[in-house]
């Protein structure tokens, strides 16, 4: 799962991250959603940008 | 002392402060991030999860959702009237209870109190699928960020001392140190180097234009010096949410004031109590 905040900063990131796979995963520059949804430093940039989602991996094993 | 802010809404302000030492600035800068309380969930009772994620993770990632936090409804669980053992006055309760498959949200949390529901709606906090489910009970309390960064108000706080740009008479107007500002902060008129109007604040402080002039220009000392004025700050400070930045900078001078007092209380008692005077 997202982090629920970023690490450095502390801001809300993780509700944003489904609009972030969303838009990058339709082709969508990821420098632009980033600046659309208010992301300016890039601590938290990092968060979306370098997260990989395994939860899926996960449940089957559950 | 004095604040004027360029900047002021809910969850963002700029403001300078002058006529202050920079002992004070970061003293209210520590006390905006520290000393502020507000409301995270801190007790998690879980009652099933058969979730992907274990307990511990999803009570961590509970303590993060930043909640709305009245001050005048909740005290610090340690000074409540119940003693410690949580009531109403110094505890907020949520439950959640949710079965997959589905995303379980920040907005499935139900809060006893509606004041204090979580600042944003879609934080994903554990995916569930089929026959999965989670079933607990939360509770918050005020805490500061002193003990823990949940309790935080504040994002990104701090400050920088005020530049003062000066360019000598000697400046030819190269512009080498325009191109080399990453801030935008210069420009050439006549032949000569200055401010953008408006854009001195966002100096910061880099001195790569001092270095480009030295390196490149036919003198020993450059042509323009960035110094900084140790009385004057210009401050950011952003909210998670849970408390509007006016009412944190608002409570951080109150606390700064309170800590004072009580300074001057125990020193006063340590000189024989009639030290006031002495201090």
């Amino acid at each position: 799962m997202i982090p629920v905040r970023c690490f450095t900063c502390g801001k809300v990131i993780s509700s944003s991250w489904e609009e972030f796979r969303q838009r990058r995963d339709a082709g969508e520059d990821p420098k632009e959603i980033l600046d659309d949804l208010g992301l300016s430093r890039y601590c938290c940039r990092r968060m979306l940008l370098a997260h990989k989602e395994i939860i899926d991996d996960l449940n089957p094993f559950q | 002392m004095q604040i004027s802010f360029s900047r002021l809404d809910d969850t963002i302000a700029r403001f300078v402060l002058r006529g202050a030492t920079p002992a004070f600035a970061n003293t209210l800068r520590r006390t905006m991030i520290g000393e502020v309380p507000t409301l995270a969930i801190d007790d998690v009772f879980i009652y099933d999860n058969n979730s992907a994620l274990f307990d511990e993770i999803v009570a961590h990632r509970l303590g993060l959702v930043p909640l709305r936090t009245d001050l005048d409804e909740y005290v610090m669980r340690d000074t409540c009237s119940c003693g410690g053992e949580g009531c109403s006055g110094c505890t907020a309760i949520y439950t959640l209870s949710v079965e997959g498959p589905k995303m379980v949200y920040s907005s499935d949390l139900i809060p006893q109190d509606p004041q204090a529901a979580p600042v944003v709606d879609n934080i994903p906090l554990v995916k569930l699928e089929k026959e999965q489910k989670v079933v607990l009970e939360a509770r918050a309390v005020l805490g500061k960020g002193i003990s823990h960064a949940k309790w935080q108000p504040t994002l990104a706080c701090g400050y920088k001392e005020y530049p003062i740009i000066t360019v000598d008479k000697k400046c030819d107007g190269c512009a080498m140190c325009v191109d080399e500002c990453p801030r935008g902060v210069l420009e050439v008129v006549k032949d000569s180097v200055r401010v953008v109007e408006g854009k001195l604040e966002d100096c910061s402080l880099c001195r790569l234009c001092e270095r480009i002039c030295k390196s490149e220009g036919t003198w020993d000392e450059p042509a323009i010096h960035i110094t900084q004025d140790a009385t004057r700050f210009i401050f950011v400070v952003e909210s998670d949410g849970s408390l509007s930045v006016k009412e944190i900078v608002e409570r951080a001078l109150r606390e700064i004031r309170s800590k004072s007092e009580s300074l001057v209380d125990v020193l006063s008692d340590i000189s024989g109590g009639n030290g006031n005077d002495e201090i």
